[in-house]
């Protein structure tokens, strides 16, 4: 018998990880040459127009609330547990929060009103999914239309609630350097979840549990509170979504995060997220998805072509992503 | 052949608690229901009117015929099929196009039911070749494919009394002619999937892809064939809902979606796969479907509608869930 313990030689294809090569060809590579291209394609066609202060000012306004809700969501997803409710949360939470303005409640109360109401919706999904073991997918598309149908009861017969405190709308639309303070703010989260999920043990007891919850749950994690944690983290990333969308638009409408879970969960897969797989993906990976979409939905903009080539690129993007998280090791089907 | 005869033959008779659980989930659904009814009725008795049992047919003939299709899917191990509404749409759209050309009610139903036949192929072709999970493939055809249909048209509608407008519009023995074809569809599937060889095997793949494959059942072939017949019932149900629903445009069908999954779990038809009774659909489509006319009868707004389906569609879940975890398989 020979001993096989001296041949730990590894294969020529698997390299020990360093921090440049992973840059190269970790998850959050093809995503960052995606954004790359986009950004090149956008200086060669739509020129140096497409890098100024004044179209990425824009492009960031666009951006804030899909990146904070990207940021917070990308929790439930490292889980294990997609959270399609996302949409309806910013809604319901816009809405929450403009009928209390608009009956005379004061910024500060109104907002915490609405974060532990939301907190309390994801307890909500967390209930159905890891204490029945409900399918987080149709569970949370279950959550997603009861949370429309309250939202558009109480935005009434007017279809929006009107709630335009000054103070409120001066802090969301303020700019820092000719760049939305908020995107900013938007940015710094993403990178605050980053480090959280790279270099802490609560974010690797995230990825475990998304990865192999079985596997966790031997190791001595609770995978039921991590669930329902990450659960409760989405469902607050809507309401601080919600609370930006009042800022932002002086008023809260029945529609307001109509489709927003799609355009969210669409930017993060092609970022390197999976919806149906937990323990994959990087909120750096993530946001950059969410910057790649809204650069392309810019660059059709500005050359005036059709909004409904957008979401078909979106979608091939989405298959291409997919496809090649696969190649590289993710699940197959069948 | 060398098949187990586990798939090839009639099932052994369940344990006595198995078929009460089965039975559970039809006397569970046909109280509520019948609950809901007697709600409604007695408190505005002019519910139980000839207009309220046409308008609950109506909705049920569309949803019904796609949580066919959408059952199939399940059960199969297929979890959802996202892209639905866009080959409903395409379908419609192929259906519009043919009558305008002046074609007869069977060519523009043989069209419609080909062009979701195609839809659903397209969909299995990359679920089958790519290895990619129907639940990301499907949603992203749906992204693309009602993107290109509006690129294609805004707004379509059957012509004016062409033979499809008419069957829109017609009674048989006092329901509307398109329900009639939903009740049929529903049954001799229902049917087909319990006594036939293919319906058999379709049902053990969702419930052991791994087994069936070893029993010698390509899955590439079943992962086509069960997307395929989807897509046939999509362009079938397309026809009921171009003859029926007046204009459309590439967005009409998307609220239909949720409808059709939850009808599809409200039956018991789980959506890991390997079990379901499709005979449950016609209680759970028949309940979802009086649900909205109902409200309208207890006075509340429309958009309460979406409060209530939304909450069965999460306890349903949680139903199907907590079952799937306390079966041993």
């Amino acid at each position: 018998m020979t001993d096989t313990t001296n041949d730990r030689t590894l294969p020529a294809y698997q390299l020990p990880h360093h921090p440049l090569r992973d840059l190269l060809t970790g998850s959050v590579a093809s995503i960052a040459f995606t954004f790359i291209a986009v950004v090149a394609i956008g200086l060669l066609w739509v020129g140096p127009k497409f890098l100024s202060f004044g179209n990425v000012s824009i492009m960031g306004t666009f951006l804030i609330v899909p990146l904070i809700v990207g940021a917070f969501a990308g929790f439930a997803l490292l889980a294990g547990v997609v959270d399609l409710s996302i949409g309806s949360i910013v809604g319901i939470s816009a809405a929450v929060f403009a009928y209390l303005i608009s009956h005379g409640w004061g910024v500060p109360g109104a907002a915490i009103v609405t974060l532990v109401m939301c907190l309390g919706i994801g307890g909500l999904n967390a209930l159905a999914i890891v204490r029945f073991g409900a399918d987080p997918i149709a569970a949370t598309l279950g959550m997603l239309t009861a949370l429309r149908g309250i939202t558009w009861v109480l935005a009434g017969n007017q279809r929006m609630i009107s709630a335009f405190d000054i103070d409120w709308f001066n802090l969301i639309n303020m700019q820092v350097l000719g760049l939305p303070l908020f995107f900013l703010i938007a940015i710094g989260l993403t990178l605050l979840a980053a480090l959280i999920v790279t270099k802490t043990r609560i974010g690797r007891h995230v990825q475990a549990v998304g990865g192999d919850d079985k596997a966790a749950g031997r190791a001595g994690i609770p995978v039921g509170r991590v669930r329902t944690a990450a659960l409760m983290l989405s469902a607050f990333g809507g309401g601080l979504g919600g609370l930006v969308y009042v800022g932002q638009l002086g008023s809260a409408a029945g529609a307001t995060g109509f489709g927003l879970e799609f355009q969210v969960y669409a930017a993060l897969m092609i970022g390197g997220y999976s919806i149906l797989r937990g323990g994959v993906g990087n909120p750096i990976g993530g946001a950059l998805g969410l910057l790649v979409v809204a650069g392309v939905a810019n660059i059709l903009d500005l050359k005036a072509i059709s909004p409904y080539y957008v979401n078909i690129i979106i979608g091939l993007l989405l298959l291409a992503a997919v496809l090649l998280d696969r190649l590289r090791g993710g699940d197959s089907y069948e | 052949m060398s098949l187990a005869p586990a798939i090839e033959t009639a099932p052994p008779a369940m344990p006595f608690k198995a078929r009460l659980g089965g039975w559970g989930t039809a006397i569970l659904l046909l109280s509520v229901w019948a609950a809901l009814l007697i709600a409604t009725g007695l408190y505005r008795p002019d519910f139980f009117a000839h207009q309220t049992l046409l308008a609950i047919a109506f909705t049920m003939a569309v949803v019904g015929v796609l949580a066919v299709g959408q059952g199939i899917i399940a059960i199969s191990g297929g979890f959802i099929d996202l892209s639905q509404p866009a080959g409903l749409i395409l379908s419609g759209l192929i259906a519009v196009r043919l009558s305008e050309a002046g074609l007869p009610l069977p060519l523009v139903v043989v069209g419609a039911v080909l062009t979701g036949m195609a839809w659903g192929a397209l969909n299995a072709a990359i679920i089958v070749f790519a290895k990619l999970n129907p639940v990301i493939v499907t949603l992203a055809t749906n992204f693309i494919g009602l993107a290109a249909l509006y690129l294609i048209f805004q707004l379509a509608q059957v012509p004016n009394g062409s033979e499809i407008y008419h069957f829109g519009r017609t009674n048989i023995l006092g329901l509307p002619a398109i329900w009639w074809p939903m009740l049929l569809i529903i049954v001799v599937t229902g049917f087909l999937m319990r006594s036939t060889r293919y319906g058999r095997r379709t049902t053990a793949v969702g419930g052991n892809r791994a087994a069936a494959k070893a029993r010698g059942i390509s899955l590439k072939a079943m992962r086509f064939g069960t997307f395929m017949a989807a897509g046939g019932f999509v362009g079938f149900a397309a026809v009921l809902f171009a003859s029926a629903a007046g204009p459309f445009n590439p967005s009409s069908a998307s609220t239909l979606q949720l409808n059709v999954i939850a009808a599809v779990i409200l039956a018991g038809i789980s959506l890991a796969g390997g079990r379901g009774n499709f005979w449950m659909l016609l209680l759970s489509v028949g309940f979802l479907s009086t649900i909205p006319t109902s409200l309208v009868f207890f006075g509340l707004s429309s958009d309460t509608q979406s409060i209530f389906q939304g909450v069965l569609l999460m306890i349903a879940v949680a139903i199907d869930g907590y079952r799937a975890r306390r079966s041993p398989t």
